[in-house]
């Protein structure tokens, strides 16, 4: 996570703010993961076995369903606004020709 | 198996997608940032697996490793690959440095105040967590619980979610659209050198691709469908399916799937998908039931109330399933042909 937030603002390359802007986002969702990790815990997809029935599940030994859901849509929608940067990245560069913030702040004083 | 700390697993695969990250970054040609970033997100992947997330897992071998990968190698085809430093900006960078250290370390500051790791009586756990698990077979005879909490107990959230992928594909189209009349205008803004290599004269990638597409479209029918039993659901179905006419477009031309999916039809479908799953919702109104509830809906699907709930969650997943298809499948265009529609890698 780290590494992403230093990425956001070091970089001055637009497409490599955008990979640190990924890098961010899954650090925030392994801290999520990992809060709704259980030890010993099955998968969240009931089975029929020895210590664990269909209607009665033993629940301290499922994994935490509600922070997966929650994190398996913030990836979809991850995806598609880093699709939203790429696109207006790639219109600064059609107007700039380039994706360094230095040139282009330097263009625009021109 | 059971003997071994599955920590030994996590903190190998943590280390590695750490150097992973750092190295993308430091990257100097930025196709190969872009396929750095790709392995860095299988092995997230491979750590949520280790965690027992398995639906996040899949989502994001899909998403993350497949399709976003995909996206920026587009962008990066249209524009240049070289990233060169034109200055150096030491002290800029250390001072970024120095705000992200400092955010860590607050951060992880308040790491003893957090549950023990894996400690089923912490707060996360124990509070609604627990009735999902007990109650997913019993209201709607789903054994995978997290289709039951995306589609059911949280369906209005899965909606919006929806709504906001549709809405960033919306968005994507105003920025990047250009219609052919006025390109011919800012034909000189567009930059027009490409790497210097022609991937569509291939044909072991031709023919690879055409054999592979229609097994990845019955495998993505699949997951939707079998997201009741297994990781799987519309999200990731939809991805893969979007995923299969990508590769087409790559392998082929683009002009070759448009003949196919016009933009109009891709733009129509990708609305249709939200449309469905609001239909549903507001079906259950009129069928005397709550919106998303999806037992109010047991007169016309078959089985009794639960397994309404059942199906319910299925139509639900089909609608996400367009949705997300269709605007992986516009973004990608978009992005790939600078928004005009012609020609793409």
């Amino acid at each position: 996570m780290m590494t992403g937030l230093w990425s956001m603002l070091a970089q001055g390359n637009l497409i490599k703010k955008c990979i640190g802007m990924a890098i961010f986002q899954t650090g925030i969702i392994l801290f999520f993961i990992s809060i709704g990790a259980k030890n010993d815990a099955l998968i969240p997809i009931l089975t029929e076995g020895a210590n664990h029935t269909f209607d009665n599940p033993n629940i301290d030994k499922v994994t935490n369903p509600l922070t997966q859901i929650l994190m398996l849509t913030a990836i979809v929608v991850g995806v598609a606004t880093l699709g939203v940067g790429l696109a207006l990245a790639q219109k600064v560069y059609q107007q700039h020709d380039s994706f360094d913030e230095d040139e282009i702040l330097n263009n625009q004083t021109k | 198996m059971a003997d071994l700390p599955i920590w030994h697993y996590d903190t190998l695969f943590l280390i590695l997608a750490i150097l992973f990250g750092i190295s993308a970054l430091a990257m100097q040609n930025l196709m190969s940032a872009a396929i750095v970033f790709g392995a860095y997100s299988f092995l997230m992947c491979l750590i949520w697996t280790t965690m027992g997330a398995v639906d996040v897992a899949f989502t994001e071998a899909a998403v993350g490793a497949g399709v976003s990968t995909v996206f920026i190698v587009a962008t990066i085809y249209n524009t240049g690959v070289a990233a060169t430093p034109k200055s150096p900006r030491i002290a800029f960078k250390i001072f970024a440095g120095l705000i992200a250290f400092g955010t860590g370390a607050f951060l992880l500051s308040a790491l003893p105040d957090l549950p023990d790791w894996g400690d089923p009586k912490s707060p996360v756990n124990s509070t609604m967590a627990p009735y999902y698990i007990a109650n997913s077979i019993t209201d709607a005879r789903v054994p995978n619980i997290v289709t039951t909490v995306l589609a059911d107990y949280r369906g209005f959230d899965t909606l919006l979610e929806t709504t906001v992928v549709f809405i960033a594909c919306i968005a994507i189209y105003s920025i990047l659209r250009i219609d052919n009349a006025k390109s011919k205008v800012t034909e000189s803004d567009i930059i027009t050198s490409p790497p210097a290599y022609d991937p569509t004269d291939s044909l072991i990638i031709r023919q690879a691709s055409r054999i592979m597409v229609p097994f990845m479209q019955l495998f993505a029918l699949y997951v939707i469908a079998h997201g009741h039993y297994s990781p799987g659901g519309g999200f990731q179905g939809g991805v893969i399916l979007g995923a299969s006419i990508i590769l087409l477009s790559i392998s082929f031309d683009l002009k070759h799937v448009l003949q196919q999916w016009t933009e109009k039809k891709i733009m129509i479908l990708t609305a249709l998908g939200v449309l469905i799953y609001a239909m549903v919702g507001l079906a259950c109104i009129l069928m005397d039931g709550v919106y998303l509830d999806y037992s109010a809906l047991d007169s016309v699907l078959p089985g009794d109330k639960a397994y309404a709930r059942s199906h319910g969650i299925l139509l639900v997943e089909i609608g996400v399933g367009i949705t997300v298809m269709f605007s992986m499948i516009g973004i990608y265009i978009n992005l790939a042909s600078n928004g005009r529609f012609d020609k793409g890698l």
